[in-house]
C-alpha cells in the first residue's frame, strides 16, 4: 500500500465512522427523552450508604435501596416498606409487617430476614441505632413478612429512626449483602428501591447511571419527600459529575444537563436570566454554618473566652461571605436548630445575636486571655469553610485574639480535627464546617449539639445541661414535651457555647424547564420527574 | 541500537522503584485521613478508627510499603480506598479520554506552531514576526482555564457549535469524538504552541544564517523548500525535545483542561484522589505517568536519529 492508498482508505474509514457517528445523535435524541440528565453536588464515589455517610451516597441510595418508613414534609414518619406496625402496651415490643410483593432488583423477595440484618448493619453505626442497641432484647424475624424488635425500655422515637433522612438512613438491603462488616464497604449495590444501579456504567467522578425498575411497587399514597408513592417518570437518570460551577452552568444554559442540585450563588443571576430556566430554593432545611472550639485546651476550655466571641460575632458578617446580597437566602439564629421546623426556639439565645464586640473585649478581659495563639484550621478547598475562615480570623483579631491562621485543605481538616493533642502540637483551637439543616431539626442526628464530652463530637464540649435535655427529647411523649427539653438544651447550649453557629442559609436548585415535577426537598428526589 | 533501547528500558526498573518509594513516603507524612472523608463529617472519632482501622491505614510504614510494592511487581496497583474498585479499572477508564486530548492537542499545536515559528523566522523582524510572537506570549500568559471559559462561552454557548463538556467514545463515532474535543484540545494546545513556536523560532534563526541555507537560496531553490526541508530538519533536535518536554505540561495541563470541559479523564481522577487521600489511586496513577514521560523521553531520543542522522546509540 503507498501512501495515497493508505490516505485515501484512511479517510475513507474516517468518513464511514464520522458517518456512524453522525448518526448517533438521532439514536441519542430518542434515548434522551427519556433520560434525566443530573448534576448532583459532589462525586458518588462510593455506594454504599452505611459504611459511608456523606449526602451524596444517600442521596443516590435513596434511588436504589427502600426504607421501612420514609419522612414527610412536616416531618413525620410515614409507613413506606411497611404495611403495619404494632407496639405493645408497655412500648417494649414492636412488630412490623412489611408491603407483600417487594422485590428486590435480583428477583428475590424482600423478606424479614433481609429487614433483620439490614437493621442489624444499620444499627451499628447510626447514633440512634446505637441507642436501640444499647437498649435492645431481640431482633427477629417471624415470618416472611413480619419481625419484631423487643428493647428493655421504651423507644417512643422508633419510627423516627426508621423514617430519618438523616444519613445513615435504614436502607434494606438483601440478607447477604447486610452480612457485611458495617465498617467495610459492600461489594453488591442491589436494593429494592425505584431504580436499579447501573454499576457497569458506573465511572466514579464522572457518571453513574440508574435504570428504572419496572417491579418496583410504589405506595398508593402521593409522594411526600421520602414518603408515598415513588413513581419513576424516567427510564433512566444519569448523574453527570461537574466539580467545575462554571462549566455545569454552562452545560444547564446549553441543554447538555436537565437538573443541577446546588448552583453557585454567583451564577444564579446568570440562571435566572435564561429563559429556558428554573430557579428555585434548593433544600428548605438549608444548612447552619458553624466554627467548633476545642474545649479542651486553652484558650477554648474557658468558657469565657467562647462567650467572648459569640458575643462579637455578627452573623450577617458570615453569611454576606457566603451567599452574597441575596437576602433571601440566609437567617440569622437565636438558636441552634433548624429554623421555621416545629422544635426551633431562640430560647437564651441573646448572645447570638449580641454583635457587641465592646462586651466581647470586656468578657475576655474578665477570662484571663493571656494572649494564647488560636489556631484557626480553615479548609480553603472549600467555598463555605474558607469565606467562614476568613471572617472569623478578622472577628478574633478585632477583639484582641492572637490568630494562628492554618490555610489547609478538607482532608487535612478531617484528620487534624480528631487530634486530642494541644493545639502547639499538631492539635487545633477552631475549624469550620457547617450541618444541613435535616440534621438540625431535632437532636436525634444532631452530633455536633451534643456535648459529652469524650464522646461528644470534635472540640468534645462537656456540658452535662446539655446531654439531659438530649435524653429528655428522647423520652418526650408529646410535642409540648419535646419543645420544653429543647428550650432549655438551647440554652444551656448557648450558655456554654457548645460550638458557634455562623448563622442559616439556604441554597438553589436549577433545572429546565421541559423538566417538570421537581420539588424542593433535604434531597434531590427523583420519583414524580418528568421530562418533555 | 536495541541494545541502547535495552538498556534504556531496564534503567526504568531503578527510576520507577524510587518514584515509588518517593510517592509513598510522601503521602505516608502528607496530612489527611481518607477514613475522616470516608465516615462522613457528623462521624464520632470512633467510627474513623474503626474504619482506619479496617483499610489497614493504622498499619506501620514499612508493612504497609512492603505489601504495596509486592502487589506492584506483580501488575497489581491496589483498590480504591473509596470506590473500592481496582486502581488499574479506574484508571483504564480514564486512559482513552485523556489519551485522546493529548494525541488531539499534539497534533493540533505541531501543526500550529511549526509553520508558525518557521515563518516568522524567515520574516524576522516584521509584523508577521512580531504578531506570531505576540500571539506565542498571550498563549503562554493566559491562564488555560480562562481560555477554556472563553471559548466554550463563544463557541458552545454563543454559537451553539460545540458541546460545553464531557467525552464520548471514540467507539461511538469520529465525530461525537471529535465534537467534545476541538475546544478542550484547542484550549490546552495554545501554551503548548507558544512553546513549539518559540522554540522553532529562535532555532531556525540560527539555522538560517548558516551556508547551506545561503547556498540553495542562491541555487534558486524554492523557499518552501529551504525553509521545510533543508532548514527544518536541521533544526529540529531542538524542537523535537521540546515536544517531549512538553508531554509533562501536556499532563499537568490536562488536570485544569479536563475540570473545565468536565473530561472523565487520569487529570480529574489524580485531583479527586488526591483530595480525598485516596493513596492506592495517587500512587498508581503517579507511577503511570512516571512510566509514560520515561518511555517519551526514550521516544524522542529515538526520533533524534530520524532527524539528524549522524546521531547513532
Amino acid at each position: 500500500m503507498d501512501r495515497r492508498t493508505f490516505l485515501k482508505s484512511a479517510t475513507g474509514a474516517g468518513v464511514a465512522a464520522a458517518a456512524g457517528g453522525l448518526a448517533m445523535p438521532a439514536l441519542a435524541q430518542g434515548a434522551a427523552a427519556k433520560t434525566l440528565r443530573f448534576v448532583p453536588q459532589a462525586n458518588l464515589a462510593n455506594f454504599d450508604p452505611i459504611w459511608g455517610t456523606q449526602y451524596v451516597v444517600r442521596n443516590a441510595a435513596a434511588l436504589v435501596w427502600d426504607t421501612l418508613y420514609g419522612i414527610d414534609s412536616k416531618f413525620q414518619p410515614q409507613r413506606q416498606m411497611v404495611e403495619s406496625e404494632e407496639v405493645s402496651a408497655d412500648g417494649l415490643t414492636w412488630t412490623f409487617k412489611l408491603r407483600p410483593g417487594l422485590k428486590f432488583h435480583d428477583g428475590t423477595p424482600v423478606l424479614a430476614r433481609d429487614v433483620v440484618q439490614s437493621l442489624v448493619r444499620w444499627s451499628a453505626r447510626d447514633p440512634m441505632g446505637l441507642m436501640l442497641r444499647a437498649i435492645q432484647v431481640e431482633l427477629a424475624p417471624i415470618d416472611d413478612r413480619s419481625w419484631k424488635w423487643v428493647l428493655k425500655q421504651p423507644f417512643p422515637k422508633m419510627l423516627l429512626a426508621l423514617a430519618k433522612n438523616n444519613a445513615p438512613c435504614s436502607f434494606i438491603m438483601p440478607e447477604r449483602i447486610a452480612k457485611t462488616d458495617p465498617f467495610t464497604q459492600i461489594t453488591e449495590f442491589v436494593g429494592s428501591g425505584p431504580m436499579k444501579f447501573a454499576r457497569n456504567e458506573w465511572v466514579p467522578g464522572a457518571k453513574a447511571v440508574f435504570e428504572k425498575f419496572t417491579d418496583y411497587v410504589p405506595r398508593s399514597e402521593k409522594a411526600d419527600w421520602l414518603a408515598g408513592g415513588k413513581n419513576i417518570l424516567v427510564d433512566r437518570v444519569e448523574w453527570v459529575i461537574m466539580p467545575d460551577p462554571a462549566t455545569a452552568a454552562a452545560a444547564l444554559q446549553n441543554g447538555e444537563v436537565d437538573w443541577w442540585e446546588t448552583p453557585l450563588s454567583d451564577l444564579v443571576p446568570v440562571l435566572k436570566g435564561n429563559a429556558n430556566i428554573n430557579v428555585d430554593i434548593g433544600d428548605p432545611l438549608g444548612n447552619i454554618g458553624s466554627f467548633r472550639m476545642n474545649h479542651l485546651f486553652p484558650p477554648f476550655n474557658n468558657v469565657k473566652v467562647r462567650q467572648a466571641v459569640m458575643t462579637a460575632l455578627n452573623q450577617e458578617d458570615y453569611m454576606r461571605a457566603l451567599v452574597g446580597e441575596d437576602d433571601k437566602l440566609w437567617k440569622e439564629l437565636g438558636g441552634f436548630f433548624t429554623p421555621g421546623t416545629p422544635l426551633y426556639t431562640e430560647e437564651g439565645g441573646e448572645m447570638m445575636k449580641a454583635k457587641n464586640v465592646a462586651a466581647a473585649k470586656k468578657l475576655l478581659a474578665e477570662s484571663g486571655y493571656k494572649g494564647e495563639p488560636v489556631v484557626c484550621v480553615v479548609a480553603q478547598d472549600m467555598a463555605a469553610t474558607k469565606s467562614m475562615g476568613d471572617v472569623t480570623a478578622e472577628l478574633l483579631k478585632s477583639i484582641g485574639m492572637n490568630v494562628d491562621f492554618v490555610a489547609t485543605d478538607w482532608g487535612t481538616v478531617g484528620a487534624r480535627r480528631a487530634q486530642k493533642t494541644p493545639p502547639g502540637q499538631g492539635g487545633w483551637s477552631m475549624f469550620h464546617t457547617w450541618h444541613a439543616g435535616a440534621d438540625c431539626i431535632n437532636p436525634a442526628a444532631y452530633t455536633a449539639i451534643r456535648a459529652n464530652g469524650e464522646k461528644a463530637w470534635f472540640g468534645w464540649p462537656d456540658v452535662p445541661a446539655v446531654e439531659t435535655e438530649v435524653t429528655n427529647w428522647f423520652n418526650a411523649k408529646d410535642l409540648a414535651e419535646e419543645k420544653a427539653a429543647l428550650g432549655r438544651l438551647n440554652k444551656a447550649a448557648v450558655e456554654n457555647v457548645v460550638y458557634a453557629p455562623t448563622g442559616f442559609y439556604l441554597g438553589y436548585q436549577a433545572w429546565r424547564k421541559n423538566v417538570s415535577g421537581v420539588v424542593s426537598g433535604p434531597l434531590p428526589f427523583f420519583w414524580g420527574v418528568s421530562k418533555a | 541500537m536495541l541494545a541502547f533501547v535495552v538498556r534504556r528500558i531496564v534503567a526504568t526498573i531503578p527510576v520507577m522503584a524510587f518514584v515509588a518509594l518517593f510517592v509513598f513516603s510522601l503521602l505516608y507524612i502528607a496530612p489527611g485521613d481518607p477514613a475522616a472523608i470516608i465516615a462522613g463529617d457528623q462521624a464520632s472519632p470512633a467510627d474513623v478508627e474503626r474504619i482506619r482501622a479496617s483499610l489497614g491505614l493504622d498499619r506501620p510504614y514499612l508493612v504497609r510499603f512492603g505489601e504495596w510494592s509486592w502487589r506492584v511487581v506483580q501488575g497489581d496497583l491496589g483498590t480504591s480506598i473509596f470506590t473500592n474498585l481496582p486502581v488499574t479499572q479506574l484508571i483504564a477508564q480514564r486512559v482513552e479520554p485523556t489519551l485522546s486530548l493529548m494525541v488531539l492537542t499534539l497534533i493540533f499545536a505541531v501543526v500550529i506552531a511549526v509553520p508558525m515559528g518557521v515563518i516568522a523566522a524567515w520574516k524576522a523582524g516584521t509584523w508577521i514576526d512580531k504578531g506570531a510572537m505576540a500571539f506565542a506570549v498571550l498563549s503562554f500568559s493566559v491562564p488555560v482555564f480562562v481560555v477554556g471559559y472563553l471559548l466554550a462561552w463563544i463557541f458552545a454557548l454563543k454559537l451553539d457549535w460545540l458541546p460545553v463538556q464531557g467525552y464520548t467514545p471514540l467507539s461511538q463515532g469520529v465525530w461525537p469524538w471529535l465534537k467534545n474535543l476541538i475546544l478542550p484540545a484547542v484550549t490546552l494546545g495554545l501554551v503548548y504552541i507558544a512553546l513549539i513556536a518559540r522554540i522553532t523560532r529562535a532555532t531556525m534563526l540560527e539555522v538560517l544564517q548558516q551556508d547551506y541555507v545561503r547556498t540553495a537560496n542562491a541555487k534558486g531553490v524554492a523557499q518552501k523548500d529551504v525553509l521545510f526541508l533543508h532548514s527544518l530538519k536541521n533544526a529540529a533536535v531542538p524542537i523535537v525535545t521540546v515536544i517531549g518536554i512538553g508531554i509533562a505540561l501536556l499532563i499537568g495541563g490536562a488536570v485544569v483542561t479536563e475540570s473545565v470541559f468536565a473530561i472523565p479523564g487520569l487529570g480529574r481522577l489524580t485531583v479527586d484522589a488526591i483530595l480525598r487521600r485516596d493513596y492506592p489511586v495517587i500512587q498508581g496513577v503517579v507511577l503511570m505517568f512516571s512510566l509514560v514521560y520515561v518511555l517519551v523521553n526514550l521516544l524522542i531520543d529515538l526520533t533524534y536519529t530520524l532527524v539528524d542522522p549522524r546521531i547513532r546509540y
